[in-house]
């Protein structure tokens, strides 16, 4: 071995460490970050709360009011709602936003013609990078006013347009531009002889697209719905900014306000103490729990559909 | 199958379009529900404004106010209230502008000169507490917190605490005119622990005020340990003055009571805490009552008729 090849293999080796090095940082990072939620999270069920008691479990899974009592001189707590109201506005979410997004994503990547494509594709992707603050300040000020007028269209008195249609509007225009871009990789990935081969059996293109390029790419579209649920769950500034933070539940009506878990733990969050304070990294838990659920569910539903075989 | 999407189609646009078009035209319509609006439990905002309209026991409870009320924070409830015709809320009166109505409480006009002339009602006073003089660690900490006292007087003073929401005294000197005062702050104390408590409400403005006092006092460190009105004299001439959790400048977002009493000079105002009901500008309301407002949020009242024909 001369004495270049072994230098090349010492900094090979040296660069591995330092990989190695940054993994075990931010692997290490996530756990730091679950273990120190989790002892925040339990200390509400396991301590007496300076004298308040025991925060009960099951009340606090299943009941249908946030806080029974005066604050910091109660226990009561409850989430049951929360999660039903979090679940129901993720599904709404995904039901509006699934379809837009993979219709655009298939507009870009079979119909439009290169130039478009191109354009549209950087506009996506600028959406996908707008932080959420952003889409809420937009929520509070265009969405709201419409959802208010809207609900007056039809003879109801929204609050003020704080509702679920207007948290669902808000989610779907944030999920949208990562489906959008997720689904259009899976849709031009779909290898072309299949789609050759659906053409020359006589069908059109619209044909095509829908009943051999869609269903050839749907495991990517699958997987763009996935991140585009873990989005929704997981989105709090812009929700409490529109959701109108509902006290108790369940809040399924389009024009009721509602409150998810991720809002319900950032209201008041900067000025609260005590089992008030511990009870948000309680919801915490809880809300890492429905997201690995979820996403655990998801995946199977995922292979037991995406049997086509796409890169 | 088209048919359908085609029908789908016409009532989405119908109803979008005329969603845009928006504005009702046919004025203010009475038999519409009162939307309420509020704060949540930890905010002092919301504790200065329930004790104000007689209604302390839903400071930090829920449960006692009207079903399906909104809880969002100060601008949040400015903003609703520009779209929300039948909605009513209350904000710091810092953040009140033109573009909601700012209602008259039991007759007298939301605005800064009525709160300082102590007309206008819906306010809570912030007020400060001191050691007894003699009674501090040292002479330095003694002096610093009589800079302190002093700076709180000031236009500089003024300009902090309007910046946290809250509403100045009348002052009209400026910290340079008065500084020569003050020689302790020429010295460099930061080796000096001044210890701030008492009334959490009142936290953002001390810290502020101190953060802003600090460079212009010889760099003594603040310290603030916020835990609530009664442990402001408590912990300054109260029983645990001596204890642990002593504090040189103490806070009170009340009046001090009877059993408050401390030395002569040793208590004070600093600002006013104002807080304004708000509604729509298209709403008829122009003034409110406490009872009104106590009607309102406990759901007594549901409808705008109920507050106007009782």
């Amino acid at each position: 071995m001369n004495t270049s090849t072994r230098r090349k293999k010492r900094v090979d080796q040296l660069i591995r460490s330092v990989f190695l090095v940054a993994t075990l940082l931010s692997a290490s990072f996530i756990i730091i970050i679950v273990i120190f939620i989790v002892i925040k999270g339990i200390t509400p069920f396991i301590t007496n709360n300076d004298g308040l008691g025991v925060v009960n479990v099951w009340t606090f899974l299943t009941g249908t009011v946030w806080l029974k009592g005066t604050a910091f001189q109660s226990n009561l707590y409850s989430i049951g709602f929360i999660i039903l109201n979090t679940l129901y506005i993720a599904f709404l979410t995904l039901l509006l936003s699934l379809p837009v997004g993979v219709l655009t994503a298939l507009f870009i990547a079979k119909i439009a013609p290169k130039k478009l494509a191109e354009f549209l594709r950087t506009i996506v992707e600028l959406l996908a990078s707008i932080p959420s603050i952003v889409y809420g300040l937009f929520g509070i000020g265009i969405i709201l006013t419409f959802v208010y007028n809207l609900s007056s269209v039809f003879g109801i008195q929204s609050k003020g347009g704080n509702s679920v249609l207007a948290t669902v509007l808000v989610l779907a225009l944030m999920t949208l531009p990562t489906i959008t871009a997720i689904s259009e990789v899976a849709i031009r990935s779909v290898r072309k002889d299949i789609e050759e081969g659906s053409l020359a059996l006589g069908a059109t293109r619209t044909q095509t697209n829908f009943k051999v390029v869609l269903t050839s790419a749907k495991s990517g579209i699958f997987a763009a719905a996935i991140l585009g649920i873990g989005r929704s769950l997981g989105e709090a500034t812009a929700v409490s900014l529109v959701a109108g933070n509902a006290k108790s539940g369940p809040n399924l009506g389009l024009f009721d306000i509602t409150t998810t878990l991720t809002s319900t733990m950032l209201q008041g969050l900067k000025e609260t103490t005590g089992v008030d304070y511990d009870i948000r990294f309680s919801v915490g838990i809880v809300l890492m729990i429905v997201i690995l659920i979820t996403n655990f569910i998801l995946n199977a539903v995922k292979k037991r559909v995406g049997n086509v075989n796409v890169k | 199958m088209k048919k359908f999407l085609l029908l789908v189609l016409t009532i989405t646009s119908v109803g979008v379009l005329s969603a845009c078009g928006g504005d009702n035209e046919e004025g203010f319509d009475t038999s519409k529900n009162i939307t309420v609006y509020t704060r949540d439990t930890s905010s002092g905002t919301r504790a200065g404004f329930m004790e104000g309209i007689g209604f302390g026991e839903a400071a930090e409870n829920d449960n006692v106010l009207v079903d399906g009320f909104v809880t969002n924070d100060n601008t949040a409830i400015l903003t609703a209230m520009k779209t929300d015709e039948y909605g009513i809320g209350y904000i710091a009166l810092a953040s009140l502008n033109n573009t909601v109505k700012g209602l008259s409480f039991n007759g007298v006009a939301p605005n800064v000169q009525n709160v300082i002339n102590n007309t206008y009602d819906l306010k809570r006073p912030f007020n400060y507490v001191l050691r007894a003089p003699g009674d501090y660690e040292s002479p330095e900490v003694e002096a610093i917190v009589n800079a302190f006292v002093a700076f709180l007087g000031t236009t500089d003073g003024a300009d902090v605490i309007m910046d946290q929401g809250a509403v100045a005294l009348e002052s009209s000197k400026t910290w340079d005119e008065i500084k020569n005062d003050h020689d302790i702050c020429s010295a460099d104390n930061s080796a000096i622990v001044i210890r701030f408590g008492g009334s959490d409400s009142i936290q953002k403005v001390a810290e502020a005020l101190s953060a802003a006092f600090a460079p212009k006092c010889g760099n003594f460190v603040p310290e603030h340990d916020h835990t609530g009105s009664s442990d402001g004299f408590k912990r300054t001439q109260g029983a645990e003055k001596d204890g642990d959790n002593a504090k040189d400048i103490g806070f009170a977002s009340r009046p001090f009571k009877d059993s408050e009493d401390g030395v002569d000079g040793t208590q004070g105002q600093l600002a006013w805490d104002a807080i304004v009901a708000i509604v729509h500008l298209n709403n008829e309301l122009d003034n409110v009552t406490a009872a009104d407002l106590k009607n309102i949020y406990a759901g007594d009242f549901t409808t705008w008729a109920d507050l106007f024909e009782k």
